[in-house]
C-alpha cells in the first residue's frame, strides 16, 4: 500500500500540492486523472524526486519512502516519467539493462538472473524483434514501449507511469492495456496517469480525481460514475452503453 | 569490439613512435628504438629523444586522451551534442586562469595546473549553472558557452597587453601548441590527467544513465546531483590540466567524441576509452603534421586541428540536418 499522508510538494521553489492524503491500494490498479493543470504529474513526481516534498509523509507498506536511499526506491518502485525529450542513441537491448541499473549499482555485473528478466521484459512489451536496433531510430509508440520494457526490467512490486499511452496508436493502446492486466495478475500494484477517461473507467480498480490541486475524489470507478463527479470535475455528460464485452463510455 | 579496441591501442602506439621518430631532424627509426630501450646513452639521438620528442609525444598523448574523455563527459553530463570544453568555454577559464596565475608569478609546475583546474571547474559550473536556472535549450547553452568565452579571451587579451613580460607567446597559447614540453612541466597535469582518466572510467555506468535525462536517472535511483557535480570536476581536471601546458587545443574534445559515437555506438563504458584513445591519437598526428609539413618551420597543433576539425565539424552538422538528430 502506497499511502500519501498530508503531504505538500513543491515544483522547483514553488508550492504546488497542499496539504494532499490519499492511498494508493496494493495489487490493484489505480488510476489518476483529472483536467490539465491539476497537478497529477508533480503529484507522482515526488516519488522519483523530481518534485519536492516539503512536509508530511509518503509510506510504502508502512515504511517511510522519503527516508529510503534513491536506489533502495528504486528497487521498490518504478517510474516511468511522461515526456522524455531525450531520446538514447542506444540498442533497445542497452536500454532495457538499464532498468537493472538499481539492482546492479555501480560495481556488480549482470548475472543470468538480470538477463532473464530483461528478456521477459522485453517480450512482455513486445520489443524483442528490435532488441538490435537503436532507440533513436524506431518509431514513437516503439521507443515509447522500449521505455516501458525499461521500467518493468526493474523489477519492482509499484510500478507508476505516468501518460504511457500517449506515442500509441489505436492497436498498440489496446495491446498496452492487456500488458497492465497481465502486471496486475502477477501481483504488481499499478498507478498511471490517463487522460482517456474511457479507458481508465475500464481498466481501473480505482480511480482518484484531482481538480484544482486537490483531491476531489478517491473511489471505485463505479461509485465516481454514480455520484456524477467525473461529470462535474470535466463538465462532461457521460453516457454509458454496454455489450456482451464489455462497457463503453462517451463524452458530450 | 574487442577488435576495434586493440586497432586503437596500435595506431596510438603507431602514431607516438612516429611522434618520436619525425620531426624537423630525421632520426633513424634502428637509433630512436635502441635510445628507447635505453642504449645509445650518450649519443645525441638519445639527449633528443630523452629531453624533446618524449615528453611531446607524452604530451600529445596526454592533452589528445584529457580531452576527448572531457568531451565525452560533458556531452553526456548536460545531454548536449554540441557540448565540449571548447564549446562551452571551459576551457577559455582555464585559459584566464593560466594567465592570471602567470602575470601573479606562478610557477609553471605546480600553481598553473592547479589554477587551470579552477578556472575550468568555474566556468563549468557558471555554464551549468546558467543552463539549470533558465532550464534551456541546447542551443542556450552554446550560446551561453561562446558568450562567457569570448568575455574570457578579452581578459585574456588584456592580461597579454598589461603585461608584455609574461612568459607565454600568446599566440601560441590561444591556438594550441605542443612544442617545448618538459617532463618536468608535464610531471603534474599527467598525474591529475591519469588520475582523473582512470576514475572517469569507474563511473561510466551512471553516465549512461544521466545521459537517459534527469527525470528517468532518479527514477532508475541515481542521485542525479552528486553523481553530475563529480562528473563536472573530473571533466574540469581533464581539460584544465591540458590547457595548463598546451594551450586552448580546439575541436578534439568535440570531433573524437562524435567520431567515435559514430564507431562504437553511444555505450560510455566503450565510448570513453575509445575516444581518449582515438583522441591521443589525433593531437599526435596534428603535432606530427605541423612539425615535418614546413620543416624547419613549425604550425602549432592547434592550427591543424582546426583546418581538419573546422570542416569535419560543417560535415557534422550539415549531414545530420536531412537525418535525424543525434541528442546523446
Amino acid at each position: 500500500m502506497l499511502e500519501f499522508c498530508h503531504v505538500n510538494i513543491n515544483c522547483g521553489l514553488v508550492p504546488v500540492l497542499d496539504d494532499i492524503s490519499v492511498t494508493f491500494q496494493k495489487g490493484r490498479i489505480t488510476t489518476v486523472i483529472g483536467p490539465n493543470g491539476c497537478g497529477k504529474t508533480t503529484l507522482l513526481q515526488c516519488l522519483n524526486g523530481s518534485s519536492k516534498v516539503t512536509s508530511g509523509r509518503i509510506l510504502l507498506d508502512g515504511e517511510d519512502y522519503l527516508a529510503m536511499p534513491l536506489r533502495e526506491r528504486a528497487r521498490n518502485l518504478s517510474f516511468l516519467p511522461q515526456v522524455r525529450t531525450i531520446i538514447p542513441t542506444l540498442p533497445v537491448r542497452t536500454l532495457v539493462e538499464h532498468g537493472r541499473f538499481p539492482h546492479l549499482g555501480f560495481a556488480r555485473r549482470k548475472t543470468g538472473q538480470d538477463i532473464a528478466i530483461v528478456e521477459n521484459a522485453m517480450a512482455l512489451a513486445h520489443v524483442a524483434p528490435y532488441a538490435e536496433q537503436c532507440a533513436d531510430t524506431l518509431s514513437g509508440g516503439i521507443r515509447q514501449r522500449a521505455f516501458f520494457a525499461m521500467t518493468l526490467a526493474q523489477d519492482c512490486d509499484y510500478i507508476v507511469l505516468d501518460e504511457p499511452t500517449t506515442y500509441l496508436d489505436l492497436s498498440g493502446q489496446r495491446a498496452f492495456m492487456e500488458m497492465i492486466l497481465q502486471l496486475k495478475k502477477q501481483g504488481r500494484t499499478v498507478i498511471l496517469v490517463l487522460h482517456d477517461i474511457g479507458q481508465a473507467l475500464r481498466i481501473s480498480d480505482r480511480l482518484v480525481i484531482m481538480q484544482d490541486r486537490k483531491i476531489a475524489a478517491a473511489s471505485t470507478p463505479k461509485e465516481c460514475l454514480q455520484q456524477h463527479i467525473i461529470e462535474d470535475v470535466f463538465d462532461v455528460r457521460i453516457k454509458e452503453f454496454s455489450d456482451g464485452e464489455g462497457c463503453y463510455y462517451f463524452f458530450d | 569490439m574487442r577488435k576495434k579496441i586493440s586497432f586503437l591501442v596500435l595506431l596510438l602506439i603507431l602514431c607516438l613512435f612516429s611522434g618520436i621518430l619525425l620531426g624537423s631532424v630525421p632520426l633513424s627509426p634502428v637509433r630512436v628504438l635502441r635510445c628507447l630501450i635505453g642504449l645509445d646513452r650518450d649519443s645525441t639521438t638519445y639527449i633528443l629523444v630523452s629531453t624533446v620528442r618524449m615528453p611531446r609525444a607524452a604530451g600529445a598523448c596526454l592533452a589528445g586522451m584529457g580531452l576527448a574523455a572531457s568531451g565525452v563527459i560533458l556531452q553526456s553530463v548536460m545531454n548536449n551534442s554540441l557540448a565540449s570544453p571548447n564549446t562551452i568555454g571551459v576551457n577559455s577559464g582555464a585559459g584566464f586562469a593560466v594567465m592570471l596565475t602567470l602575470m601573479l608569478g606562478g610557477s609553471y609546475t605546480s600553481a598553473v595546473p592547479a589554477a587551470a583546474f579552477a578556472g575550468a571547474l568555474t566556468t563549468t559550473l557558471v555554464i551549468f549553472g546558467l543552463a539549470y536556472m533558465a532550464d534551456s535549450s541546447r542551443t542556450t547553452i552554446i550560446l551561453a558557452g561562446i558568450t562567457v568565452s569570448s568575455f574570457l579571451s578579452a581578459g585574456i587579451n588584456t592580461i597579454k597587453l598589461l603585461d608584455t613580460d609574461i612568459a607565454v607567446n600568446l599566440t601560441t597559447f590561444m591556438i594550441g601548441s605542443l612544442s617545448g614540453i618538459t617532463f618536468d612541466a608535464l610531471k603534474f597535469p599527467a598525474a591529475a590527467i591519469i588520475a582523473a582518466l582512470l576514475l572517469s572510467c569507474l563511473l561510466t555506468k551512471p553516465l549512461n544513465i544521466l545521459g537517459l535525462g534527469d527525470d528517468v536517472a532518479r527514477s532508475l535511483g541515481l542521485n542525479v546531483l552528486l553523481v553530475r557535480m563529480i562528473l563536472l570536476v573530473l571533466s574540469s581536471v581533464l581539460s584544465g590540466c591540458v590547457v595548463s601546458y598546451a594551450g586552448l587545443l580546439s575541436f578534439v574534445g568535440l570531433i573524437v567524441p562524435h567520431i567515435c559515437r559514430r564507431l562504437f555506438g553511444s555505450d560510455a563504458r566503450y565510448l570513453l576509452p575509445c575516444s581518449a584513445l582515438l583522441g591521443a591519437s589525433f593531437v599526435l598526428v596534428c603535432d606530427i603534421l605541423g612539425r615535418v609539413l614546413f620543416a624547419p618551420f613549425e604550425l602549432p597543433a592547434g592550427v591543424l586541428m582546426s583546418f581538419i576539425g573546422g570542416p569535419f565539424f560543417l560535415y557534422l552538422l550539415f549531414k545530420k540536418k536531412g537525418g535525424r538528430r543525434v541528442n546523446a
